[in-house]
């Protein structure tokens, strides 16, 4: 009997149409453009605008591109686990919305949360449901709209975050293409360098916490960067190693998009042509759970099927991983 | 080569210790513990006091008896899933709260949002990571601290809700026992039948979102009940159907408690007798993701090797499900 591994069948993405540039901050924040690419290397992010609009309407375009692309019905669709920290509602779940919204009336829906980890781990439960043979196929979606939980007046945090959102089909494959492995890792000690201290079941809202802009996200930056440096170098090293590559059997990093110089950090440390790394963060800043779709989407043309994909990811916290896809189709 | 099966080798639960009793209650808004007994069947419900008490608090306890009971260390854990609508914070997730809590150095987890089915869909992930031959133990622990989105002056849902947890610990069984099958459903066309409006992507919280109470559950009972009891009963009846069982060979059902009425509505048109059904909403009320582990675990001295169990539950949405689950395990189940 073949082992029926998880493979990546169709691919989407979406940013919403505004263009927040640098410029715009200059004038809204007072931080210059300058600044922000020196600090990470971001010149523009996408914002989704419009009363109610929310991380659903990011989820929609995405998950109806990968049915067109894939040649399938909504109604086909089994399942879609959508990850973000910022669902529509904190109930029901945004999973359930989007299937509600693009019609797939058979599948079932759940949201995961693990931030800046979240598309890593929903993959992670998507190419089991696969293996399991429970599912035969599964819709991942890693979107958020960070614009809703970042502070404007906030020079740390609204310069790096943007809105969008990425996603992927998993089907059974025989032939061992596909997700093959991946290493998730969590530290727990990590919460207080990155977290939204309100609108929980700890810190309800309430009149207090919305004066303290107790809603927005609190991030420490440089320590995350000494601590994401460091781990995304040793968990890519050891998902390598545990399969057997080097470096250069490598085709493809995809790393999360927080900021240019953990990109850059990682990849000299591996060891790896920047040429063989994905990089998007300077069009649309970190969009959280959306960054490693949304890098895949954006560089689907040049894959090969037969690519070897690194993808790494570090967040709030923390939580951290690294998987390895074979690459199942040519992308152009 | 054997098929895997993931079994359920242990259960926690756990509820905070304040009581608010109906009588309470009858202080607190414009109700009465006759109505509330005769629509609900509830007669208590346990609170978590305490300034910046968050899920994990009900979590933490239900991980460590878990341990206790299977005798392993926090740090011998793999995996914990979470699923909860009330996480401590939007960011990080409540499981690695719980995982650090607790000393479960080595394990990773994420947290889950599917509402009053959340634990099913933990289920559902925690079997399949199981039955893929990826991890050899998956801890599912679901919970919420309702009372932090409970609106104490909407007399229509202040008495339904309390807090609670109950998780379960998953392994590999050759010999076929634990969570044979899962089947998730959802229908959102009545979103307002069961929401908490603010708070999340579409009206993020200001001023006016908690002026306008919009942060607390608002259900409209009517429609939660047009849903649950058809749902709920087609759902099961599909479950026992395609895994070839009839209402006879069930020894329990475990139903989301959610009201003691559609409980017992849902029971008599599927033919099950009450003393098979699990119940214990008139002590805990609906700990939403809490309730279906919490009936597991207050009922599990009565539960024998090879007992046939069908869970079933149905939250905000709609989303609701089924699971079949073979209780007992290998060799080390009692």
């Amino acid at each position: 009997m073949k082992k029926v591994t998880a493979a990546i069948t169709a691919v989407g993405g979406y940013v919403p149409d505004y263009v927040l540039t640098n410029s715009e901050l200059e004038t809204i924040a007072q931080i210059s453009d300058e600044w922000i690419v020196s600090r990470s290397g971001i010149r523009e992010r996408h914002i989704l605008k419009g009363e109610g609009k929310a991380t659903s309407d990011l989820c929609v375009p995405i998950a109806q591109e990968i049915c067109r692309k894939r040649g399938i019905s909504p109604e086909e669709v089994e399942a879609i686990i959508v990850a973000t920290i910022t669902p529509d509602m904190p109930m029901p779940c945004t999973a359930n919305i989007v299937t509600d919204k693009i019609g797939a009336c058979n599948a079932w829906g759940v949201d995961v949360n693990a931030a800046c980890a979240g598309f890593l781990y929903a993959m992670d439960i998507g190419a089991r449901f696969i293996e399991s043979g429970r599912y035969k196929n599964v819709m991942i979606i890693g979107a958020d709209k960070m614009s809703a939980i970042i502070d404007y007046t906030d020079k740390t945090t609204c310069s790096i975050f943007g809105d969008g959102g990425g996603g992927v089909l998993l089907e059974p494959n025989d032939e061992g293409y596909g997700v093959l492995d991946s290493i998730l890792q969590t530290d727990g000690s990590g919460w207080k360098h990155l977290n939204i201290k309100a609108g929980g079941s700890a810190r309800p809202a309430n009149a207090d916490t919305v004066a303290e802009r107790a809603h927005y996200v609190y991030m420490n930056g440089g320590t995350i960067y000494k601590h994401a440096v460091t781990q995304l170098e040793k968990v890519a090293r050891e998902l390598l190693s545990r399969n057997h590559l080097s470096i250069d059997n490598i085709s493809w990093l995809v790393p999360h998009q927080a900021n240019k110089r953990i990109v850059d950090a990682v990849s000299q440390q591996l060891g790896i042509d920047a040429g063989k790394v994905m990089l998007n963060v300077h069009r649309y800043g970190n969009t959280t759970a959306g960054t490693l779709p949304l890098c895949i989407w954006d560089y689907e043309k040049q894959l090969k099927k037969d690519d070897k994909l690194v993808l790494v990811t570090f967040g709030a916290g923390f939580m951290w991983g690294s998987s390895y896809i074979k690459w199942a189709y040519d992308g152009s | 080569m054997k098929k895997i099966t993931a079994a359920i080798t242990a259960v926690g639960g756990y509820v905070p210790d304040y009581v608010l009793t109906n009588a309470e209650l009858e202080q607190m808004v414009d109700t009465s513990d006759d109505w509330i007994t005769a629509r609900f069947g509830i007669k208590e419900r346990r609170i978590l006091k305490g300034m910046d008490k968050g899920t994990s608090e009900l979590c933490t306890p239900v991980a460590l008896e878990i341990c206790r009971r299977r005798g392993i260390q926090p740090e011998e854990i793999e995996v914990l899933i979470l699923s909860t609508a009330t996480p401590d914070r939007i960011t990080p997730s409540t499981s690695l709260i719980v995982m650090s809590k607790i000393g479960a150095s080595n394990a990773w987890g994420l947290d889950i949002n599917a509402a009053c089915s959340g634990f099913l869909c933990g289920l559902n992930i925690g079997a399949s990571f199981i039955e893929s031959g990826r991890y050899r133990n998956v801890m599912v622990i679901s919970g919420d601290k309702m009372s932090a989105v409970v609106d104490y002056k909407d007399r229509t849902t202040c008495v339904l809700f309390g807090d609670g947890a109950g998780g379960v610990l998953l392994e590999p069984s050759e010999g076929g026992f634990g969570v044979m099958d899962v089947l998730l459903r959802s229908d959102v066309s009545d979103i307002d039948g069961l929401h908490i409006k603010a708070g999340g992507s579409a009206r993020p919280a200001t001023s006016i979102t908690v002026d306008n109470r919009e942060h607390f559950v608002q259900m409209n009972g009517k429609t939660v009940l047009k849903y649950a009891v058809p749902g709920m009963i087609q759902v099961v009846q599909d479950i026992l159907h395609r895994n070839q069982l009839s209402v006879a060979d069930l020894d329990w059902l475990v139903p989301h408690q959610a009201n003691k009425r559609i409980l017992e509505i849902v029971a008599r048109e599927l033919g099950i007798p009450l003393e098979k059904v699990m119940i214990n909403i008139d002590r805990y009320g609906n700990t939403s993701a809490g309730t279906v582990p919490l009936c597991l675990w207050d009922y599990r001295d009565k539960l024998k090797n090879g007992d046939k169990l069908i869970l079933v539950s149905i939250g905000a949405g709609f989303i609701w499900g089924a699971s079949y689950v073979l209780w007992g395990a290998d060799n080390y189940y009692k």
